[in-house]
């Protein structure tokens, strides 16, 4: 699980998150939702080591990720909003290079990339170089690679943006199937009608703060997610 | 026009962060003023230096002639490098291309762009050549008001050459499947062209005070500008200033007009990339995070022409050193002989110094390393991200320049080993030398890279040629390698044997690599861990 706790991340003088403290656990689908700017992304980055912060502490499965921060990453997959891979590699190679970095047995590979690859019909693709790829099939390389690992954490950034309506799907049935395993997926996105179909917990964020945490029946109540951040907004 | 201003402007904000004086922290740096001041000084030494022999025969215009010339022979072998990845297959193609402007804008503001980095790059030549010649000759105001035109002038015709060339070279190499391989073959021939007719040049130059007039008029008639300049310094008429600035200005429309011709079409083959449509079998392979990361080092380094070729050069120029050392050296060591200034005897003792000296010379100028962190662009989150020790990841950066370095260099030694005799206590020094020096010198480079880090560059030719990472790098191998061989000859001179001055130099060297190590250990992972991007 995740504990954030009491989080603050600052670029100068300007608190990009702050005091944010909550908490993702085992085996939910949790949303990270805030409009441009809010701070998501800089709250993820925090989280997966990416990013130092200034206060408080992020705990990955009781870890500090300021103390022990390459067993959390051991942990963690991470999928970035705009995927900057390396271009000059092929996808194969690209995945190759994920699986080593976290030490992948080569069946365990096989198995995954075959699993992936075929669901997002990238198989006959993993040979090719990846700039020759639009961003919808860089965003599935990305998403293949993470999960090709066996994460105990996905954490993604607007995943959603960039792909078709079969990969969308694909996704979400690959999240449903992560959590009926045990694993946690955080992540954030604008696209509250998913947010609100799939996740079991939600959190809000604005200008830095966050505004909400709790379960998506809590939070939305009778309303919808949509209406409840358009008040937040306001 | 507005518009052109505006997009200037707008594409000018990021290039012009290599002159801000603060490094990423926020902290104020005064190091690029220092560099800046260094670097001219030095010229300014060496421009002294010719001027004094000039003065006594009243030639002193001569001197500007030569460093006209100087520049733009250095102004075009960047612009070789640099003009097909600033001209084409940019980050903000989709951008620029879908506004409502002419192609023919895109290419010249890509051009602007190009010729303030060059007007900058030879003032650091020009502005102390102009100096030492207004402290030595009585200049009168017309003299500043020619320079200053000259200044802002000179740079035109070697960025519309070389521009001219870019795009050829982008051209025929979009046509070849490894575009990247062909780009960096066809580069490199031309940059040998080049230098054969510099290295000519400066063999013409070496004896300069005898025939100073005579240099002065072959110079002057090869190149107008030259003539120009010394024209207008010693005989000034405002018509050849005039005409001088008109050429100058038709010769840069001309080129733009040529050039657009078909810039669009080239700029779109270089982005195609061709992949076959038949479905490939891929392979999963294992390896240590170790060598995978070395691998992804070699890739992103044999995928990036401009990388390879400013890497690659310096260790090709070292090859054909050695082999014309080994081939030529009868003929370079018989006039000596004739001469009776020294005997074979003596010339051939010296060959174990002169080959450490050039060994010395190429790892220090060839700085691989020191463009590694900043290659990564956006990209570093990935690697941040990973379960891996920034160490691991830092040393695998350094382990991949050596690895393209040491073999090249020690390659050259065998060549060497093979024509003349060295002891086996000389063959031992000199190898150590070989693999010790190009660690010093990548290692120097990730420290430097890991302090001034250039993450948003528009393209890789920003990072490798442009970026203050690498000018610093270059210094520090320039500073470095001169005091070397300085100390090499001072203890050749003083009568200390070859092995002891091999020997005392591989200490230094390695106490050095010790510290260095020590420091990028502990001080590397914290700037490698402050990167933001």
């Amino acid at each position: 699980m995740i504990e954030i706790k009491n989080v603050t991340k600052k670029y100068g003088n300007k608190k990009a998150v702050d005091n944010v403290s909550f908490n993702v656990n085992k085996g939910e689908i949790f949303a990270f939702i805030g409009h441009n700017g809010a701070g998501k992304t800089t709250l993820i980055k925090a989280i997966t080591g990416i990013h130092d912060f200034d206060e408080g502490d992020i705990l990955i499965n009781g870890k500090s990720i300021k103390n022990d921060n390459i067993e959390c990453k051991k942990d963690m997959a991470f999928v970035a909003d705009n995927p900057e891979l390396y271009e000059n590699m092929t996808a194969i190679n690209f995945i190759n290079f994920i699986c080593d970095m976290y030490e992948v047995s080569l069946d365990d590979r096989k198995k995954n990339i075959d699993k992936y690859a075929k669901m997002f019909e990238m198989e006959d693709k993993l040979g090719d170089t990846i700039k020759s790829f639009s961003h919808g099939m860089k965003q599935k390389i990305a998403i293949i690679a993470a999960l090709s690992h066996n994460p105990k954490i996905l954490i993604m950034d607007e995943p959603f943006v960039g792909l078709d309506p079969k990969a969308v799907f694909d996704i979400k049935e690959v999240m449903h199937e992560m959590v009926k395993d045990g694993k946690t997926i955080f992540f954030s996105t604008h696209i509250l009608d998913v947010a609100e179909k799939l996740c079991s917990r939600v959190a809000i964020i604005k200008n830095g703060k966050l505004v909400k945490v709790g379960s998506m029946k809590e939070i939305k109540g009778d309303t919808s997610l949509e209406n409840v951040f358009l008040e937040l907004e306001e | 026009m507005k518009k052109i201003i505006s997009l200037i402007k707008a594409t000018m904000t990021d290039n012009m962060n290599i002159f801000k004086i603060k490094n990423t922290n926020g902290k104020k740096t005064i190091l690029p003023i220092i560099l800046t001041i260094v670097c001219m000084f030095s010229v300014g030494s060496y421009a002294n230096m010719i001027i004094e022999p000039l003065t006594s025969i009243k030639s002193e215009y001569i001197l500007l002639s030569i460093f006209t010339i100087v520049t733009f022979f250095l102004t075009l072998v960047e612009g070789i490098y640099k003009s097909s990845n600033l001209l084409f297959n940019c980050k903000d193609d989709n951008l620029l291309f879908s506004l409502p402007i002419k192609r023919r804008t895109v290419l010249f503001i890509r051009i602007f762009k190009f010729y303030v980095f060059e007007l900058l790059y030879n003032s650091l030549f020009l502005f102390p050549a102009m100096t030492v010649y207004a402290i030595n000759v009585k200049v009168g105001i017309n003299y500043y008001i020619v320079s200053l035109f000259m200044l802002l002038l000179l740079p035109i015709i070697p960025i519309v050459i070389s521009c001219l060339i870019g795009g050829i070279i982008s051209s025929t190499s979009s046509k070849f499947k490894f575009k990247n391989m062909a780009q960096v073959i066809v580069t490199t021939l031309l940059l040998l062209v080049i230098f054969y007719f510099s290295f000519n040049m400066e063999n013409i130059l070496s004896n300069f005070t005898n025939n100073a007039s005579h240099i002065n008029s072959i110079i002057t008639s090869l190149y107008y500008p030259a003539n120009a300049y010394v024209k207008m310094v010693t005989n000034f008429n405002i018509i050849d200033l005039i005409i001088f600035i008109v050429i100058n200005i038709l010769l840069l429309i001309i080129g733009i007009y040529i050039m657009s011709i078909r810039y669009f079409k080239i700029n779109s083959k270089v982005k195609e990339e061709r992949n076959s449509s038949k479905s490939k079998k891929y392979i999963v392979k294992v390896n240590s995070p170790k060598i995978s990361l070395i691998k992804k080092e070699l890739n992103r380094f044999f995928n990036t022409p401009v990388f390879m070729i400013n890497a690659g050069f310096g260790l090709v120029l070292f090859i054909i050193g050695i082999t014309l050392i080994c081939f030529k050296f009868d003929s370079i060591t018989k006039s000596f002989i004739m001469d009776g200034e020294i005997s074979i005897k003596e010339i051939n003792s010296y060959i174990p110094i002169i080959l450490y000296g050039f060994v010395c010379f190429t790892s220090f100028m060839t700085s691989i390393s020191s463009s590694m962190i900043s290659l990564e662009g956006k990209s570093f989150n990935i690697l941040k991200s990973l379960p891996v020790k920034s160490t691991i990841i830092i040393m695998s950066k350094l382990a991949t320049s050596v690895l393209i370095m040491i073999p090249v260099i020690l390659l050259g030694d065998i060549i060497m080993f093979i024509r003349f005799s060295f002891n086996i206590v000389e063959i031992l020094m000199i190898i150590i030398g070989s693999i010790i020096l190009p660690l010093v010198s990548e290692t120097i480079g990730i420290i430097v890279n890991l302090k001034y880090p250039k993450m948003d560059a528009e393209n890789d030719t920003e990072v490798v040629k442009q970026s203050m990472s690498s000018m610093i790098s270059v210094f520090i191998g320039m500073a470095l390698s001169f005091i070397t061989i300085f100390v090499l000859v001072i203890l050749l001179n003083v009568g200390v044997s070859n092995i002891l001055i091999l020997m005392l130099i591989n200490w230094f060297y390695i106490i050095i690599f010790s510290l260095l190590l020590l420091y990028l250990n502990k001080g590397g992972s914290i700037d490698f861990n402050k990167i933001n991007v």
